[in-house]
């Protein structure tokens, strides 16, 4: 994994050229395309966006979720404009932004921990699920402290800070969720009850501002990572086991004996 | 100098009647094993696109038109189960359970009573547009013997299956096949893409008496009637 940082127009900017997340085989890695959705996290501040100088999303409000856009292996110049702005009068732009091929990207646009405007990618873990479990990848985009992200009360990802990820498999279901401030049980988000679903990764980015009680939560899901079950046992009775039984075996094994004996006598008894 | 001497010299109508009795018993034997013999599979089920499914994205969509979505939390999905499984054919009138996977083992958790069925809830639903919707049964159980799905083997193609719920959906037999259990192609089965497909599985092929499992799946694949 190699680390890029360029200088940048405006804002915060870390730029992280990500391996290819999974396992796919290395050709695929080589010559796919990634993936890549676009997340806005920025609390009132709705943007264009524009990838290598052309605008791709326009429009884009906080809270959404845009894609995924398809793009080959390469580098890409983003830039973040207030709607209808030039691409040079940029709120936040990336530059030379590592894209490796067959990867499932999210890029964020989101606070820092101390406020300041930020473009973070995501590599999406879209490993296959076993069949009943679901994925749950929470995101800490949000200018606010370290978090417990709990789950029916109880903490399930402890001390979570900006820009980190945890994630889990669990069982497919619905779960009520919280976010609390790290050790304490000060909630500062939720409790938000989640729907995941079987063979789904359903990532929750944290997002907005905890001084300016602009906290919420954005999700996105990634479907078709499902499994099929081990197996389909469904019968152990053996009543419609069809199949010639020992006693027919002795049945045929005795009428070939019987003729063969009865042949061999008939020809004895022509001599 | 004979070595046959008349009290030992076999005589023709006994060894007829042996002959003939061989023969008889062999018929026997014959129709048994003809019987025992399991219908032919037929057919094939709609195939699913090859490659990951769910994965790709707006490939080939102009930049401008990428889809935005609201990033908030989805809300649960309507419920689409079936509540009963009709099959003319066999006579069967079944209540379909929604089940999924057995924690202990993976495996599909089908219905422990052997007259109900079992929807596999992760899956296609009953108004699925796309992709396989699995119901399983017992074909047997030591402990109630025959179940809902003892003769789904014997279904032919064209017969037709009903499924209902909050609506009915009606289905006709395309497919029959049987695999060894060690050699079910499951993911075709379980896919969510392609093609909208009923898909119904049981057990079937040699019991082995010691492990008290069947050695093979009868797989039945049925597409939406026009």
């Amino acid at each position: 994994m190699t680390i890029l940082k360029r200088a940048a127009a405006t804002g915060a900017v870390a730029l992280i050229a990500l391996g290819t997340a999974g396992s796919g085989p290395a050709f695929a890695g080589a010559r796919a395309n990634s993936q890549v959705t676009v997340v806005h996290g920025i609390p009132g501040q709705p943007v264009d966006v524009y990838v290598n100088g052309e605008k791709t999303i326009p429009g884009f409000q906080p809270g959404k979720v845009a894609g995924p856009l398809s793009l080959p292996a390469g580098q890409y110049d983003i830039a973040l404009t207030k709607p209808g702005d030039a691409v040079g009068n940029a709120l936040l732009t990336v530059d030379d932004a590592e894209v490796p091929g067959g990867a499932n990207l999210s890029l964020v646009a989101h606070l820092t921990g101390d406020g300041k405007p930020a473009l973070t990618p995501f590599a999406n873990d879209t490993g296959k699920l076993a069949a009943g479990k679901a994925r749950l990848i929470v995101r800490h985009t949000a200018a606010a402290p370290a978090v417990d992200v709990r789950a029916g009360g109880q903490p399930v990802f402890e001390d979570l800070t900006n820009p980190k990820e945890a994630k889990a498999d669990v069982d497919a279901g619905t779960v009520s969720a919280d976010v609390v401030l790290a050790g304490t049980q000060t909630r500062v988000l939720g409790p938000a009850d989640l729907d995941l679903r079987e063979g789904t990764a359903t990532i929750v980015y944290a997002v907005g501002s905890a001084d300016d009680e602009t906290l919420d939560l954005v999700t996105q899901s990634i479907t078709g990572l499902h499994s099929a079950p081990g197996g389909v046992p469904s019968g152990d009775g053996g009543q419609a086991d069809r199949g010639v039984s020992l006693p027919w075996y002795g049945v045929g094994g005795a009428g070939i004996l019987l003729t063969l004996l009865g042949l061999l006598r008939l020809r004895a008894a022509r001599r | 100098m004979s070595s046959t001497r008349g009290a030992s010299r076999p005589r023709p109508g006994r060894a007829l009647l042996l002959t003939l009795t061989g023969l008889v018993l062999l018929t026997g034997y014959g129709a048994a094993a003809c019987r025992s013999r399991p219908a032919a599979d037929f057919g094939s089920p709609p195939a699913s696109p090859s490659g990951p499914s769910g994965l790709s994205g707006s490939s080939g969509a102009p930049a401008s038109r990428v889809a935005v979505r609201d990033g908030k939390p989805a809300t649960k999905a309507a419920p689409d189960a079936p509540a009963r499984l009709r099959v003319p054919a066999l006579g069967l009138d079944a209540t379909v359970d929604p089940v999924g996977v057995d924690p202990a083992t993976g495996e599909f958790a089908v219905p422990p009573s052997v007259d109900r069925v079992g929807w596999y809830r992760y899956g296609p639903g009953l108004t699925a547009r796309t992709g396989s919707i699995v119901i399983a049964g017992h074909v047997d159980s030591a402990e109630e013997g025959e179940g809902a799905f003892f003769r789904l083997g014997s279904l032919k193609a064209g017969d037709t299956i009903t499924l209902t719920g909050p609506g009915e959906r009606t289905f006709r037999v395309v497919a029959r096949e049987r695999y060894r259990k060690s050699a079910i192609p499951l993911d075709k089965y379980f896919a969510r893409d392609g093609p909208a497909r009923l898909t119904l599985i049981t057990c079937g092929g040699p019991f082995d008496e010691r492990t008290r499992h069947y050695r093979d799946n009868v797989v039945i694949t049925a597409v939406p009637s026009p």
